[in-house]
């Protein structure tokens, strides 16, 4: 292999390229990551905790020996309206249910574990064009004018990925596919976010504070993470609000929130758009999309990047298997990388729960959403929704099958509830290995 | 406390990564609406990317111009928007 050939070329070091990279290496490819930022992580913005339910999967503990800076024990979600405020708090018997990361230091952190186990890592370096020959892609052209060749190439280079459009997969979204949110992170000294959040998230639903999707505050150590935003279709912007700064402005002016940021200051904002359709194909000849440039994100439940983790691990296996099977068909990726997915619980799980609960609210005029979030408050969140709601269709329409549909789902989501002792047990194991 | 959208840039030129299609542009606006940097200002009868310096990359406009007009690709290595924290 010359200088500029490599088994897999890894396109973005964020959460789907570290993943792929270190897999990849692990499985003895020689496998080389561009990342277009100077440090990983300084070009993405999310929501930044990271699910417990996920990271107890085998593939996925190492990551619990990354730079954390909280635990999240509790979720605490508010429901505001004129008349009154809904608070429900949910806090499993034991165990963690999310960490909370900062992006520009975690992801830095996991390239460089991708680069211990043998990847190459090319920072501060775009790619422009995507090289193909016969209808497969085999390379791809940095901004510099280089050439890079691979067997197969992973795409990891988010929602507005130069690769995965250039190569005819990623298509233009907006309307009930496409959110835009903003974020601010708000720094308050760590004794008083120990004080006021605690090891808390917090989600909202007030008016004028979201357009059909819901605020929420993540605290870091010493700073909150605010984001809030909505679907990118005709009513986002009017009347009072011009921009989703003005949602942002609205939420941090409600008097509980206001109380709780007091004191403190803007120290930095970000923008980000996410999508919440599967895109229809995730592999070209020579070619695998992963986390959000492969549409694996679920926007509705704050769920990006375990997905975005899995999918560039079983990109890498599925390369591997092409490598030694000579077969790089889109069809042949598809069938091993995909296979994989839809083997994966939590995966199957969070896709389902979203998509019953998005339908639902998509379909309602906005009083009614604020009635049934006070319902998903009340009821025990959106798990619980979306078994009560396929039930209770069932039983209305007297259709057995529905009935059943909830009653596997619940079955399928047992090992999440069951997320606890267990998962603190494996966390204790890997931060002491760290 | 009011929203700030406090930013930092890492130096160095970014290149024109956005540019407009002038035979495709209507000038219906849609990109400076759904923009939160005002990157995109009225010339004339189009609209033209003129503050690139303050672009986030979020590629909103290029999502939503339903006459291709946007093109949209990304700054050079090592150059445009920096966030902290994620």
């Amino acid at each position: 292999m010359s200088n500029n050939e490599y088994d897999i070329l890894v396109i973005g070091a964020g959460c789907a390229g570290p993943a792929a990279a270190k897999k990849a290496a692990e499985l003895g490819l020689k496998v080389l990551v561009f990342e277009k930022s100077r440090v990983p992580g300084e070009k993405n913005v999310s929501g930044t905790c990271l699910n417990m339910a996920a990271l107890i999967d085998p593939d996925l503990q190492y990551l619990m020996k990354g730079p954390v800076e909280r635990e999240i024990y509790e979720m605490t979600t508010y429901m505001v309206t004129k008349e009154r405020t809904s608070m429900m708090k949910e806090t499993p018997a034991e165990g963690i249910i999310l960490l909370s990361v900062r992006r520009d230091v975690f992801d830095a952190w996991h390239t460089e574990e991708a680069k211990k186990a043998g990847a190459e890592i090319k920072l501060s370096t775009t790619i422009v064009d995507i090289i193909e020959k016969d209808g497969r892609v085999t390379g791809v052209v940095t901004d510099s004018g280089e050439k890079y060749y691979g067997k197969v190439i992973i795409d990891a280079a988010g929602v507005n990925s130069i690769i995965g459009r250039k190569a005819g997969l990623i298509p233009k979204r907006k309307g009930d596919s496409m959110i835009l949110y903003t974020i601010l992170n708000v720094w308050l000294g760590e004794d008083v976010v120990n004080e006021r959040f605690g090891n808390s998230i917090y989600y909202f639903l007030a008016p004028g504070c979201q357009h059909k999707t819901w605020p929420w505050i993540f605290p870091k150590k010493d700073v909150v993470t605010i984001g809030t935003g909505g679907y990118m279709d005709d009513d986002l912007f009017k009347g009072e609000i011009k921009s989703v700064n003005d949602y942002m402005q609205n939420l941090i002016d409600l008097p509980m929130i206001k109380e709780k940021l007091e004191g403190g200051r803007v120290e930095a904002w970000g923008l980000h758009l996410e999508y919440d359709e599967a895109i229809e194909k995730r592999t070209k000849d020579g070619l695998i999309l992963t986390g959000e440039a492969g549409g694996f994100v679920i926007p509705f439940l704050g769920e990006g990047m375990p997905e975005a983790f899995f999918t560039g691990i079983y990109a890498a296996e599925a390369a591997a298997k092409a490598i030694k099977e000579n077969n790089f068909s889109a069809e042949f990726l598809e069938e091993h990388f995909m296979g994989r997915f839809n083997e994966n619980v939590f995966l199957q799980s969070f896709r389902y729960i979203a998509e019953m609960n998005k339908k639902s609210i998509l379909s309602m005029p906005d009083e009614e959403i604020a009635a049934m979030m006070q319902n998903v408050v009340i009821g025990g969140g959106f798990i619980s929704n979306t078994i009560h709601t396929q039930w209770m269709k069932g039983a209305d329409e007297d259709d057995i099958s529905l009935v059943q549909e909830a009653k596997d789902f619940y079955e399928l989501i047992q090992p999440y509830r069951q997320v606890g002792s267990e998962s603190v047990e494996i966390y204790k194991k890997m931060r002491a290995e760290k | 406390m009011k929203v700030e959208m406090k930013v930092d840039y890492y130096p160095g030129d970014t290149g024109e990564f956005i540019k407009v299609d002038e035979e495709k542009c209507s000038g219906c606006g849609d990109c400076a609406k759904f923009c939160m940097r005002n990157v995109w200002v009225k010339d004339g009868d189009i609209y033209r990317p003129k503050n690139l310096k303050d672009c986030a990359e979020c590629g909103a406009c290029w999502n939503i111009c339903d006459l291709d007009a946007v093109i949209f690709g990304d700054p050079k290595g090592g150059t445009g928007i920096r966030f902290e924290y994620g």
